[in-house]
């Protein structure tokens, strides 16, 4: 009887891992991108290769697009060490994105975007380290609590002065009715085992408004610098507001009538100043939440000032200009005597300069 | 049964006196009232000192 050998069973073949995008070692001329990709797409690495000297006059393109791949596609070396995200490795990512994007974005704003950009990403890095490394390092730890620290900083002065700004334009109701319901979420909490954290956003939403509603600020309407040259009393008597920023309301043009003439004047924030003919009885009737006055008898302000000048000596019949201004946050000048300079040697062409006061014996009326 | 969670008095105190300086500020931004600056500011840091004072009275919160 023959014994038959039994076969030997096939070995299994291992199966295929899947076919992934890595890093040439072998067709390599600087750090095997070119080769891998073509080795992955199948096509002449040489193409590759031109295809990134082409990107790369397109705004440096190309260098960017090397640079990325060369961070996040692994080599084919089976001895190299694992992708690692340290540091150095987020911290040229984090560049190198900023980069792109700066090419993508050709209107990309250079000012402070870029240091908040960096110092948000610095604080993400390190929450996400936080987050990942679940031993936690001392070192690590002392970094996630800055981080926390730094993002509940920013989310403070960011809630400040979004209220702040959201009261200012005409939204005071809307963060009011936030206070009360941080209030409510207060109230509710307590009986679950309370909620005190809400008072800080309630302090931080009340705090701002509360300051706005003192000074009476409201900076909805015109922004920025104007000048005013009414030429009518009809012009003049209608007054003139500004939100924000600088206004300048020159009344010399206009030919007054006997007897007084009203010049409502409102800004929100921001310095006012009134150019006023010199052989015009001026009085002044100032509300200011903050700030000062200056109407030639020094300067007078604090917190709700008011400036209420008599106009009841002003005799009958004398060309008089009655102010009433208004002003939030500001200054508010009054004069009769403008230098317009306009002149070289001067660090700007359009130094004017406006000294207070106003003609007091032209309110006596002719004698 | 489960247990009752923990009744926080300042929890209860901060609330009230948010929603008082709450409504006192919408009131006053409705044009409602028209509050002085001599009461609104001493207002808000009657409110700061009150909500301090009711959880430094307290003290921190302890869980069962």
């Amino acid at each position: 009887m023959s014994e038959t050998e039994p076969t030997n069973p096939q070995p299994e073949q291992p199966e295929q891992p899947p076919r992934r995008l890595t890093r040439s070692t072998t067709d390599s001329l600087i750090g095997g991108v070119a080769g891998g990709i073509g080795r992955h797409l199948n096509v002449d690495p040489l193409a590759i290769r031109i295809a990134f000297v082409i990107l790369t006059f397109a705004g440096g393109l190309g260098i960017v697009a090397y640079l990325l791949c060369l961070l996040f596609v692994p080599t084919d070396d089976p001895s190299a060490p694992p992708l690692k995200w340290g540091l150095a490795r987020t911290l040229g990512a984090g560049l190198l994105a900023v980069a792109a994007l700066a090419i993508l974005i050709p209107d990309w704003a250079w000012g402070p975007a870029v240091p908040l950009l960096a110092f948000a990403g610095a604080v993400v890095y390190l929450l996400i380290r936080m987050v990942r490394d679940d031993r936690g390092s001392h070192v690590g730890r002392v970094a996630a609590q800055i981080a926390i620290g730094i993002v509940l900083f920013a989310l403070a002065v960011g809630g400040f002065v979004a209220a702040a700004a959201g009261s200012a334009l005409g939204g005071g109701i809307v963060v009011a009715g936030l206070v009360i319901a941080c209030g409510v979420g207060l109230v509710g909490g307590a009986f679950r085992g309370g909620a005190r954290w809400l008072a800080l956003p309630a302090l931080l939403l009340a705090l701002p408004l509360g300051a706005v509603a003192a000074t009476d600020l409201d900076v909805r309407g015109t922004w920025g610098e104007r000048t005013f040259r009414p030429s009518t009393v009809a012009e003049l008597e209608r007054g003139y507001e500004m939100g924000l920023g600088s206004m300048r309301v020159d009344v010399r043009g206009v030919d007054l009538p006997a007897g007084r003439t009203d010049l409502p004047l409102d800004i929100g924030m921001g310095e006012m100043r009134v150019i006023v003919p010199d052989d015009v009885c001026v009085t002044t009737n100032a509300d200011v939440g903050v700030g000062a006055v200056d109407v030639g008898d020094g300067e007078q302000g604090g917190i709700d000032f008011d400036l209420d000048e008599d106009d009841r000596m002003v005799a009958p019949g004398v060309e008089h200009l009655h102010l009433i201004a208004d002003v939030g946050v500001g200054y508010l000048q009054v004069g009769d005597e403008f230098h317009e300079f306009r002149g070289p040697g001067s660090w700007r062409d359009d130094f004017d300069s406006l000294e207070s006061g106003t003609s007091r014996v032209a309110c006596l009326g002719a004698a | 049964m489960t247990p009752r969670p923990d009744y926080d008095p300042a929890s209860l105190i901060s609330g009230l006196i948010v929603i008082a300086l709450g409504s006192l500020l919408l009131l006053d931004q409705a044009d409602v009232l028209e509050l002085h600056p001599k009461y609104i500011l001493p207002a808000v840091l009657a409110a700061v000192g009150g909500i301090l004072l009711a959880c430094g009275l307290v003290g921190p919160r302890t869980r069962r």
